[in-house]
């Protein structure tokens, strides 16, 4: 909201400097975004809340620095002098669709002269950024800015049949706006029509062909109530944006209906002379009486914590235009002005006595009781989580959480459900909520290839959205740990391993077949946890990407990705580990080598080896895998590790621990078809 | 021979000696002079000491003291140059040479995110100020979304283009047009959105627990804003909630004091504003006192947004406004994360480039 400061003046006594008010107004509610000077006057930039429609007229501000400053409020008269010829018989007026417009007024002034407006009024409209047009325009915009409710002047002899018919407009209904463009209308649209045609779009503005020009002779003054949805709704289908449709968006002062007219009437008989019919054409309904409201002055202190003398309290609601109905030591009963449709309860009471006695009285140093918090056991995994990625080079990445086709489709592996797909794109095409983390993950590499950013090692923890479910609840959002690595499937698996043993030492990770279209045949695995009573807890998926998946990321350089199910990991968490007694002896190692059929696989083999050195068997490591043909034979391989033996009970011998590998070659042997290597 | 010429002939040799052993650039050199002077056979102390048997009578012992003391020096001095030549020696050794600037072998270590560093640092915060993380879902219901939140229908709030409504894929054509009026989805019973801020997690406790509560919630929100340097239509909210019996708003001020001292640090200052929400009443933006180190001069930047729970909201979710009361504060974590940085453009934070994140 612009203000004209010397226009404000008019109402209300200030000897304050323009800041100075703007900045004592934001303690009241009008944010200030700065003072600019205009010649000899000043323009306040004030921020207006959107439960303050009062304050989107000149009265309203001075009412508040009225009230601020202890100062008395002197307003216009709007009591215009009426001819002898009434309305009704100049005009005719009609609500068709009193659900967009309830209440349309007309007044008609005949004679008027119209010309340039006076200086006063030019240089303070100019000041608020409106350009002058004529007299009777100009008083229609000014009044517009005193009251806030808006007006229209019609050239009535230009209304066909003397009419205004509110209606909705037909579709395909075309009408030209004063801004001289050309609108195609629909049924939601509400119109002000002559006998004819559309003459204005209600409540956000009027047409060309009936506009006030140097031949104007009469007028039909329009002042009206619009439903602030309808408004909201036209402005947005016709993208006309507008300083009446900005008003009727929120709901208005229902008194301000009247006034407003009578005010535009009592100035354009001053300025442009003519004469004003008697009356007013009145159509639909009025605004019924306000209930009054209640303020137990315990309230005060109950919410706001501290005390407001009950004597101040009655003080600011009165001054704020509420009338008294009755009050006593307890409390006051009040009904709120017509322009407060804000205020219904005692709570907004409470609010209008605490923001003008000053939220600078609340202390900031109140004694509030110890509480005890704890932190969430879901914080405590996630942190450690973080903790080992970060360890492991990755850093940490936040992706948007909607992506576009085709990268949507790419990967859903938690779900056959197509995509949520928002009303509006989040931001350019994305429109699809995830059902991976991955592709997001994918998108910011090529970020960083395009900027030759020679490592990219990445992960993110957020949610992904799957569709599907019992209707009635709300949809799945489980959180994902994502990780996009330029390492290999094993130094991605081995970064997973890591996670997992961290959160619990004694949980097993197994790899197994999986198929999805973003990974590289065969390098790719669905990972399951085993730990406890848990067995075979799907964790997530870990792969290289292929080729074909690579030229759709547009990326260059190969990478590796994995999702994981934090919900797997959180139920192998251990929080709180328990000790676990050691033997005091030495451990014995010791390498083995077996050539086995190609088609054996590492995870089988140790499980084999560590059955078997069962209960000695402390750790068995991988150490390498070797083929040759000629040494080895066709098809087949050499898997090297190290087993590591210890006993809770002595030293283990020499001879214990061959015994230990002798049970250990026997059932590789018998098992796998493995031979130890000579 | 005369010890005089004795004494003579040995401090010729003496000061030559010297000067050729200290000369001598390399060992082959340094060779080359000791053969001369010190040479078993024909070296010329050797000959000094022929010398010293001619000598007779009194003066022998006078000339051997003197032969033993220019021998001695003669020696040191032989010493000297050879550790002399030796050290040069060792300084340009053949073989490969031990670089003590070159750098270590650095594991490389990644970095948490910005915006999740502060996110830690304000629930720590909270926490030591009793208030416990209570998280929630960011697919909501209009009843969560709004209208327990005090947003009725007529709402500009509500707008559907203000709003990112769901569909599910297969439905986008047909139903589109359902969602942006805000009516029921064809799939499920009731229309589904992104949530607009944390505080449905508020709703979302207190339907199912009994004051007193103390929490924050915190996570991603959605608004349907053009994304530029200070907006992203994603951006992360941090809420605070604490409903019991009498608090007032003296209790916000004070807790949003402690709060902005424990981030900020030192002596900060809480200063209200009117404002509104339709979740609070009375409403009201807060600032807190900044201190500028470099000009000394304190200003006052804002903070977020606050008030006292509307008794809309309280008998929303079943408790009784003339027995609870309570406070609600949020802020977005972007910018307070963005001033504390200095990252001029919030979108930095969502594009990963690993040189930012590196430096965090």
């Amino acid at each position: 909201m612009l203000v004209s400061f010397d226009w404000l003046k008019q109402y209300v006594a200030v000897e304050l400097t323009a800041e100075q008010l703007a900045h004592r107004l934001m303690f009241v509610g009008l944010n200030d975004d700065g003072v600019t000077r205009h010649g000899d006057d000043d323009c306040l930039n004030l921020e207006v809340t959107s439960n303050r429609s009062d304050w989107l007229g000149m009265i309203g501000i001075a009412r508040e620095a009225a009230v601020l400053l202890g100062r008395p409020l002197t307003l216009p008269k709007a009591r215009p002098h009426e001819g002898q010829v009434p309305a009704e018989e100049l005009a005719k007026v009609a609500i068709e669709c009193p659900e967009l417009c309830p209440r349309y007024t007309a007044r008609v002034i005949r004679d008027v002269n119209v010309g340039p407006s006076p200086d006063w009024m030019v240089r303070r409209l100019a000041t608020i950024g409106i350009g002058a047009i004529n007299n009777v325009v100009d008083i229609t915009n000014y009044v517009l800015m005193e009251s806030g409710q808006p007006l229209h002047a019609f050239d009535l002899e230009r209304l066909s049949g003397r009419q205004i018919l509110v209606r909705r407009a037909w579709k395909g209904e075309k009408f030209v706006a004063i801004n001289h463009k050309q609108y195609t209308l629909d049924e939601s649209i509400c119109v002000i029509a002559d006998a004819r045609r559309p003459v204005a779009l209600g409540g956000v503005m009027g047409g060309a062909e009936t506009e006030v020009t140097q031949d104007t002779k009469e007028l039909l003054i329009e002042s009206a109530e619009f439903a602030p949805h309808s408004i909201r709704a036209s402005a947005r289908t016709l993208g006309l944006h507008s300083d009446s449709s900005y008003r009727f968006e929120r709901a208005l002062d229902p008194a301000g209906v009247d006034w407003a007219s009578r005010r535009c009437c009592e100035l354009i008989l001053d300025l442009a002379g003519g004469e004003l019919a008697a009356g007013v054409i009145d159509i639909g309904r009025k605004a019924a009486e306000r209930s009054p409201i209640t303020l137990r002055f315990s309230q005060l202190k109950r919410i706001l914590g501290i005390d407001v003398p009950a004597a101040e309290a009655r003080q600011i609601l009165l001054a704020l235009g509420n009338r008294e109905l009755r009050a006593d030591a307890e409390r006051v009963e009040v009904i709120p002005p017509t322009w407060r449709r804000d205020l219904d309860r005692e709570i907004d009471l409470v609010e209008e006595v605490a923001r003008v006695h000053g939220y600078d009285k609340i202390p900031e140093d109140a004694q509030v009781p110890m509480f005890p918090s704890h932190r969430t056991d879901d914080d405590r995994v996630l942190a450690r989580i973080r903790q080992v990625l970060v360890a492991a080079g990755l850093d940490e990445a936040m992706t948007l959480s909607a992506v576009e086709e085709p990268w949507s489709s790419a990967l859903s592996p938690w779900t056959r459900e197509p995509p949520f797909v928002t009303n509006v794109p989040v931001l350019r095409r994305a429109d699809r909520l995830r059902r991976s983390l991955l592709p997001s993950l994918l998108g910011a590499r090529r970020t960083n290839e395009t900027l030759a950013n020679p490592v990219i090692e990445l992960f993110e923890i957020a949610k992904v959205y799957l569709p599907g479910g019992k209707p009635g609840d709300l949809p799945e959002e489980p959180l994902m740990i994502g990780i996009t690595s330029g390492g290999d499937f094993r130094a991605v698996k081995g970064i997973i391993e890591a996670v997992v043993a961290v959160l619990n030492p004694s949980a097993k990770v197994t790899g197994h077949p999986t198929r999805h279209g973003l990974f590289a045949e065969p390098r790719s695995c669905e990972l399951r946890l085993t730990c406890g009573d848990v067995r075979d807890l799907l964790l997530g998926f870990c792969g290289e990407v292929s080729s074909s998946a690579l030229n759709l990321f547009e990326l260059r350089g190969t990478t590796t990705v994995a999702e994981l199910r934090f919900s797997a990991l959180r139920a192998i968490a251990s929080l709180v580990p328990q000790y676990v007694p050691l033997s005091v002896y030495p451990a014995v190692s010791r390498d083995l080598n077996f050539v086995v059929d190609e088609a054996v696989a590492w995870g089988d083999l140790a499980r084999t080896v560590q059955d078997a050195a069962k209960p000695q068997a402390e750790g068995l490591t991988f150490v390498d895998v070797y083929r040759d043909d000629e040494r080895l034979g066709k098809g087949k391989k050499s898997l090297l590790m190290t087993l590591t033996l210890r006993s809770p009970e002595g030293t283990l011998t020499g001879e214990q621990a061959d015994a230990v590998l002798d049970r250990v070659v026997a059932a590789v042997k018998s098992n796998r078809g493995g031979e130890l290597r000579k | 021979m005369t010890l005089e010429a004795l004494t003579v002939e040995l401090d010729v040799l003496q000061i030559e000696a010297e000067k050729a052993f200290a000369g001598a650039a390399d060992a082959d050199a340094l060779e080359l002079a000791r053969v001369e002077y010190l040479g078993a056979k024909s070296g010329r102390l050797r000959s000094a000491q022929k010398g010293l048997g001619a000598v007779q009578g009194p003066d022998k012992p006078a000339a051997g003291k003197r032969f033993n003391a220019a021998k001695q020096a003669v020696e040191a001095a032989f010493t000297a140059a050879q550790a002399r030549i030796a050290s040069l020696t060792a300084a340009r050794p053949a073989g490969p040479m031990f670089d003590r600037t070159l750098p270590g072998i650095r594991p490389r270590v990644g970095h948490l995110h910005p915006l999740t560093q502060t996110i830690e640092e304000l629930k720590d915060i909270m926490g030591r100020l009793g208030f416990t993380v209570a998280s929630g879902p960011e697919i909501e219901d209009e009843w969560h979304n709004f209208e327990a939140l005090n947003i009725p229908a007529a709402h500009p709030a509500r707008d559907p283009l203000e709003n990112f409504y769901l569909t599910t894929a297969r439905h986008v054509g047909e139903s589109l047009r359902d969602s942006q009026r805000g009516s029921e989805s064809p799939d499920r019973g009731k229309p589904l959105l992104l949530r607009s801020q944390t505080s449905t997690v508020q709703i979302r406790v207190m339907e199912t627990q009994q004051p007193p509560v103390r929490i924050i919630s915190l996570g991603r929100v959605y608004r349907p804003d053009t994304a530029d340097a200070t907006h992203y239509p994603m951006f992360h909210q941090i809420e605070g909630l604490l409903v019991d019996r009498q608090v007032t708003m003296a209790d916000l001020k004070s807790v949003l004091r402690l709060f902005a001292s424990s981030f900020l640090g030192g002596d900060v200052h809480i200063r209200f504003r009117p404002s509104f929400f339709p979740f609070t009443e009375p409403s009201v933006e807060v600032d807190m006192s900044w201190h500028d180190t470099k000009t000394g001069a304190g200003r006052w930047i804002e903070m977020g947004g606050a008030g006292m729970v509307d008794p809309n909201v309280l008998r929303a979710v079943g408790y009784d406004p003339e027995v609870f009361s309570g406070f609600a504060f949020g802020l977005g974590v972007e910018r307070v994360c963005a001033r504390r940085h200095n990252v001029g453009d919030i979108r930095e934070f969502y594009r990963n480039d690993v040189r930012f994140l590196e430096q965090f």
